[in-house]
């Protein structure tokens, strides 16, 4: 082989890789960051968020980059543990924007720490989708550089809860009340709704979050026999409420734990006990208007081995979502991407998705239900993938 | 009344007392012989509830031959821990005149490594399983059969122990190291070897402890705080360095907690456990069971 033959093969295979590459060169990447409660108390919950994250960037990078206004670059990561502090989180977003100077930011884990990043948000007044944070107090945010794709606002919530009970028939419900803030803000709407749809509140406890027996309180909740027990939970407490509710032999046909049963670890723990459980959330694989849900969900079991939190993981792909498509149109400039995420309908794996302020006009509030292992949404009936069904025995 | 005098609220208080007494009887040990403050004791109940998951769930054993291996993978890291971290502490005389400090925020760095170790090991997610999850009926009252099984380990554990105290040369030393640690060295106890012993046996009934835990609730690396502070009001109810006091105070506070939300209502369960706790240190700082000294 002559040597400008080899010169000619060596241009030719550098060629290759460089267009097999795409246009991603690592130093053209496009900085993505975002604070991962890694530890402390959000710890356990907020790592279906970051793999949603993470699922994201892997996708957008194995398709040939991010499109930033038609040119394709690799998406890169950048993240730090807050430790669950909302006072760290506003720091890390900080260092986000001037020291790391990324290009684009996704958003926290939970409410406090959405809370915490705002004012940052506005000081340099960068653009970002939120995720799982929901209180009504959202809503007293200044529009414009923060938005919400939640659906679950506690009002909404309490009125759904509501409307799905009268829809029942059902006439006398019991509150168990866990003492975190979006459990004891649900429970403040929800009381009034309830005495407004003259549905009799038969017992209301709360109790901390770290209790470890129940057995008492499920005990006077049996004794008032309600026709639905209304759990506003979160994950740990859930678990400890199936176990001896279904010792206890609580029967009432509507049983619902607002955060926990879309954990992968629930319906691992109950099987078939699970189904009937009601819960909190406005997405699902299973509705087939949305034809982005079941590929998610499908990618998330297949590099996470599990399923993904039917709430978190679901809102943290959609803000990704949300950011991509707007980039894709305007590219990263602040001022075009929040122009065009304040007035663009977004195509989501919870369908289509458009912000009036800082709040999801289009997405309505759900709730869901276990069914034969799988999470069905079955309020409101015109988004239901499937009918309710009153909760059955408890298999010994 | 008789909604309170039920066979279902005291198998709960029970089982829940039982499990206290396990984690506090590790945890009152090492601060009594050694007055070091471990609050990393959650994380390794926390690890042991690891082993039984991972056992269950990655080689299908049961739990009960998790009893084991969960009791000796904790007492090998005790066993690590005492020469690695508290031993240089201990030899040094400078040290030594704030060991109960020192051991706080040794023990305090201990536990973060602990949960993040455990975090990159196996993610935060919260991690359950299934084991013995039939109904038992006793006297008119229905169980899952877990946490009968939760109470009958824990207790025979819990009384092993106090037999081994009471009984052995081992524990016997450990009692006198216990009672007199200058006094114990006179008479040729050798304090170093006994220390070493004490700290797996502590770790090894947390670890043990985390295995029935992890039968009753989700396992997650950030899990442990909670028990290292129920461990610490059992032992202030108990008294500093009794063992049988720690007994005795897991069984109250188990207690305190399952009727003092019947008689009340779950709002006020921190209320009343916290109250417990501060009125104890107010009035009894010796604990329930130990003589005043003067």
């Amino acid at each position: 082989m002559k040597i400008n033959q080899v010169v000619m093969l060596a241009v030719g295979a550098f060629s290759l890789l460089a267009a097999a590459a795409g246009s991603g060169r690592a130093d053209d990447a496009v900085k993505v960051g975002f604070s991962a409660s890694k530890t402390g108390l959000f710890a356990s919950a907020s790592v279906t968020q970051s793999n949603a994250y993470e699922l994201w960037a892997e996708q957008v990078n194995a398709d040939g980059g991010l499109s930033v206004a038609g040119v394709k670059r690799p998406v890169q990561l950048v993240s730090y543990d807050d430790q669950s502090n909302p006072s760290m989180a506003a720091e890390i977003y900080e260092k986000l924007i001037t020291s790391d100077k990324v290009d684009l930011l996704l958003s926290p884990f939970g409410t406090p720490n959405h809370f915490a990043v705002v004012p940052i948000l506005e000081r340099y007044k960068f653009p970002m989708v939120g995720s799982s944070a929901a209180s009504v107090r959202l809503r007293e945010l200044k529009p414009g550089n923060i938005w919400f794709p939640t659906s679950a606002f506690p009002d909404r919530m309490a009125v759904a809860i509501v409307q799905l009970l009268q829809a029942q028939n059902y006439k006398t419900a019991a509150i168990l009340t866990v003492q975190l803030p979006f459990a004891l803000e649900l429970k403040k709407f929800l009381i009034p709704a309830l005495d407004q749809a003259g549905i009799k509140v038969v017992a209301s406890t709360d109790y901390p979050a770290d209790i470890k027996d129940m057995t008492a309180t499920l005990t006077t909740i049996k004794q008032a026999a309600p026709d639905a027990v209304i759990g506003l939970t979160f994950p740990a407490d859930s678990l400890l409420y199936m176990q001896e509710a279904r010792e206890i032999g609580i029967t009432a046909p509507f049983q619902m734990l607002s955060v926990g049963p879309t954990y992968s670890f629930f319906q691992k723990r109950f099987g078939a006990n699970a189904n009937g459980i009601v819960m909190m959330g406005h997405w699902s694989p299973h509705q087939t208007a949305w034809p982005k849900a079941k590929p998610f969900f499908d990618a998330y079991v297949a590099k996470f081995h599990e399923r993904p939190e039917y709430f978190d993981s679901a809102l943290a792909y959609m803000s990704a979502e949300i950011t991509t498509q707007a980039v894709a149109r305007v590219g990263l400039d602040h001022d075009k991407l929040r122009q065009d995420i304040s007035t663009q309908t977004f195509d989501t794996i919870n369908g289509p998705v458009r912000f009036e302020g800082v709040e999801n006009i289009t997405t309505p509030t759900m709730l869901m239900q276990l069914q034969d292992g799988e999470a069905q949404i079955v309020w409101p009936k015109p988004v239901a993938s499937a009918p309710f069904k009153p909760k059955g025995a408890w298999a010994d | 009344m008789n909604s309170i005098l039920t066979v279902q609220l005291l198998v709960a208080a029970l089982v829940l007392g039982a499990l206290y007494s396990l984690i506090a009887l590790g945890l009152n040990l090492i601060y009594g012989t050694m007055r070091l403050l471990n609050v990393a004791h959650g994380e390794v109940v926390m690890l042991g509830g690891y082993i039984a998951y991972g056992m269950s769930t990655q080689l299908g054993l049961n739990t009960a031959y998790a009893l084991i291996p969960s009791m000796f993978v904790s007492a090998l890291l005790g066993f690590a821990t005492y020469e690695v971290v508290c031993r240089p502490l201990l030899k040094k005389e400078q040290l030594l005149a704030r060991v109960e400090a020192n051991s706080l925020i040794i023990f305090f760095g201990v536990s973060i490594a602990l949960q993040n170790i455990a975090a990159l090991a196996f993610t935060a997610s919260p991690k359950s399983y299934r084991y013995l999850d039939q109904i038992v009926t006793i006297g008119g009252a229905s169980f899952a059969a877990y946490r009968l099984f939760a109470l009958g380990v824990a207790g025979a554990a819990c009384i092993g122990c106090m037999l081994f105290f009471r009984f052995s040369r081992t524990g016997l030393a450990i009692r006198a190291l216990l009672q007199q640690r200058t006094a114990s060295a006179l008479v040729g106890i050798e304090a170093d070897r006994i220390n070493r012993v004490v700290f797996a046996l502590g770790f090894a009934m947390a670890g043990l402890a985390g295995c029935l835990v992890s039968l009753t609730e989700p396992i997650s690396p950030f899990g442990g705080f909670s028990f290292t502070i129920s461990a610490f009001v059992v032992i202030i109810l108990g008294g500093l360095g009794n063992l049988l006091g720690s007994l005795l105070g897991g069984l109250i506070l188990g207690a305190i907690e399952v009727y003092g939300v019947a008689l009340t209502s779950s709002n006020w369960h921190s209320i009343i456990v916290y109250s417990v706790f501060v009125v104890m240190l107010l009035w009894r700082p010796q604990g329930l069971f130990t003589r005043r000294t003067t």
